[in-house]
């Protein structure tokens, strides 16, 4: 039976790391920024539950200035720039449907799949991380739960009149995610974040919001792996 | 609700049920994939006791595959076997025998050492390795297929390749204590344990495979390795009863000679059909009736609402565990497969 390598210590200050760090952090940041946003829009969107949708969009606002902090713990300069080019297609996707009040795609968007991916990469990231961030991520990785919950809980309620929209959105969707994951492969290797374990959490995840919204087994594994190999 | 938790004996094989089973999206896809595939449940059961008792379980599919140890995925390896545990226990299934590699992976790699598992801490006590079981009737094996072929135990060699491990060790027990064997022939690779057991049952003889195979009427093959072994038959007795208990099995398809019976070792038949799909999927001969005893563990201890990890650790089976399983085995109508 082969055995398992020891995880290699990581240098946190090391000019390699710090470079990788400068775009995750950047993501994490400009990721909170987006999904305070999307919140408020959604809030326009759901007068019924607009307070709840504020209130999720404040812990949001509260995540990104904690993963500034974790930054400056670290001496890096944020490449917001980079950011915000990395979510530009799912930003325009998410303010497209928000122009035609698509709430359904709206919430796909935001509640499960970039609440998924938030989770899944916070949960890979919390057992590599340096003291402070670990600390902070554990914190949000808590609030995240409770934001992919309000989707589930909407979607459910409207599953018979949302499931048509869902598989379209997720169609248009979700091979963005695997494009963006690819594109920082290589930084989350050098920050201990190995590709297939985001994969394979951001599917178990994603996986069970479907089945909690009311898909069954075999609609799940078809659309949480939709578009992965062409990726 | 008892579970179980499976995977498929290799890649190929993997790709041909996702797509007999009408799952694209994984049936062209390679194991970079599959290093990534979440457990999903895809089967659920129904058993009937022949005491009339009836109970339901799932099986999870882990999506792991022996190619992942060959290539040295250990991490993917590790994280499905987890990850299949941590989807069990959300499911809320009280007892789950770990399949195949699931139990050896978890031993191997001392994954007990990891409770929390996302927003899920684990709870051992819902799972055993089914192992007490599988000892159990790779002994009865022994005692009624020798018999089956004019083999007396009494004046018999018996070999145990794989001596040391969890069920290895648990057969010698059994053999030494229940049965009037007259030698034992001890097996493994790592001398230390090998001493150890032979301290520990006062008897045995420790020899390499190469000189033990040929003194041996009844070769118990209890070793797990992702890649088989050739056994030349020509150099084995005959008669000899060779029981493949390994994982996965494949002396049958390598050992064909008239003198030498090959029994799949650690497999049970149920007096009853079981309302199932997933044993045709792992090619047993009698899908609706045959089965792992491992997965069977899962099942007794759900119709005696045992929750609790029955089998669990390395080394620690005794005869009287043996014993307590084989009673409600019995009990329940499940018998060991002969040949």
């Amino acid at each position: 039976m082969p055995q398992l390598e020891a995880s290699t210590e990581i240098d946190f200050y090391s000019a390699h790391y710090q470079d990788a760090y400068s775009r995750i952090n950047a993501i994490v940041i400009e990721g909170e920024q987006e999904a305070f946003e999307n919140y408020q829009s959604l809030a326009v969107m759901l007068p019924d539950s607009k307070d709840q949708l504020l209130g999720l969009a404040k812990m949001e606002s509260r995540h990104r200035k904690g993963f500034e902090a974790c930054g400056r713990n670290l001496k890096v300069t944020p490449d917001m720039e980079f950011a915000q080019q990395f979510f530009s297609r799912l930003h325009q996707n998410f303010q497209a449907a928000s122009a035609e009040n698509k709430v359904v795609t709206c919430l796909l968007i935001q509640s499960l799949i970039i609440e998924c991916f938030a989770i899944a990469a916070y949960n890979i990231y919390i057992p590599v991380a340096d003291d402070f961030a670990r600390k902070i991520t554990e914190g949000v990785v808590k609030d995240e739960y409770s934001h992919l919950n309000f989707g589930e809980e909407w979607l459910k309620a409207n599953f018979e009149a949302a499931k048509a929209e869902l598989e379209t959105a997720n169609r248009q969707n979700l091979p963005l995610v695997w494009q963006m994951l690819n594109q920082v492969e290589d930084d989350a290797h050098t920050l201990g974040m190995e590709k297939d374990a985001l994969v394979e959490d951001f599917m178990i995840q994603y996986g069970e919001a479907l089945s909690n919204i009311g898909f069954t087994t075999r609609d799940i594994m078809r659309m949480s792996a939709y578009g992965l190999s062409a990726a | 609700m008892f579970g179980l938790i499976g995977h498929l004996t290799s890649l190929e094989h993997a790709q041909s049920v996702a797509k007999e089973l009408g799952y694209p999206e994984y049936a062209d896809q390679g194991l970079d994939f599959w290093c990534s595939a979440p457990p999903q449940i895809v089967d659920t059961i129904k058993v009937t006791s022949i005491t009339g008792q009836t109970i339901e379980g799932k099986y999870v599919e882990s999506c792991f595959l022996p190619e992942m140890l060959a290539t040295r995925r250990i991490k993917a390896a590790t994280r499905k076997v987890i990850n299949a545990m941590a989807h069990a226990q959300k499911h809320g299934i009280n007892i789950t025998a770990l399949g195949g590699f699931s139990s050896i992976i978890f031993e191997n790699f001392n994954l007990q050492q990891i409770r929390q598992v996302r927003n899920v801490k684990l709870e051992f006590d819902r799972f055993t390795t089914g192992n007490t079981h599988t000892a159990y009737i790779i002994c009865r094996q022994v005692e009624q297929a020798s018999q089956q072929l004019g083999i007396e135990l009494s004046k018999a060699t018996v070999a145990v390749c794989g001596a040391t491990g969890d069920i290895g060790s648990a057969v010698c027990r059994w053999l030494d204590a229940r049965t009037d064997v007259a030698e034992l022939l001890l097996i493994a690779r790592n001398q230390e344990r090998l001493q150890d057991l032979q301290a520990e049952l006062g008897r045995g003889k420790i020899l390499d495979l190469e000189e033990a195979l040929p003194q041996a009427d009844v070769i118990v093959w209890v070793a797990s390795m992702p890649k088989g072994v050739e056994i030349d038959p020509l150099r084995l007795k005959q008669p000899c009863l060779l029981i493949d208990g390994g994982y996965p099995k494949n002396l049958a398809t390598k050992v064909q000679h008239p003198g030498v019976h090959v029994l799949n070792g650690g497999i049970v038949e149920h007096s009853l059909d079981i309302d199932w799909r997933i044993m045709s999927i792992v090619n047993m001969d009698v899908p609706a009736r045959q089965l792992f005893a491992c997965f069977a563990e899962s099942m007794l201890l759900e119709f005696e609402k045992w929750y609790t990890n029955f089998s669990w650790g390395r080394n620690r089976i005794t005869v009287e565990k043996m014993d307590q399983i084989g009673q409600v085995s019995v009990k329940h109508g499940f018998r060991p497969l002969l040949v």
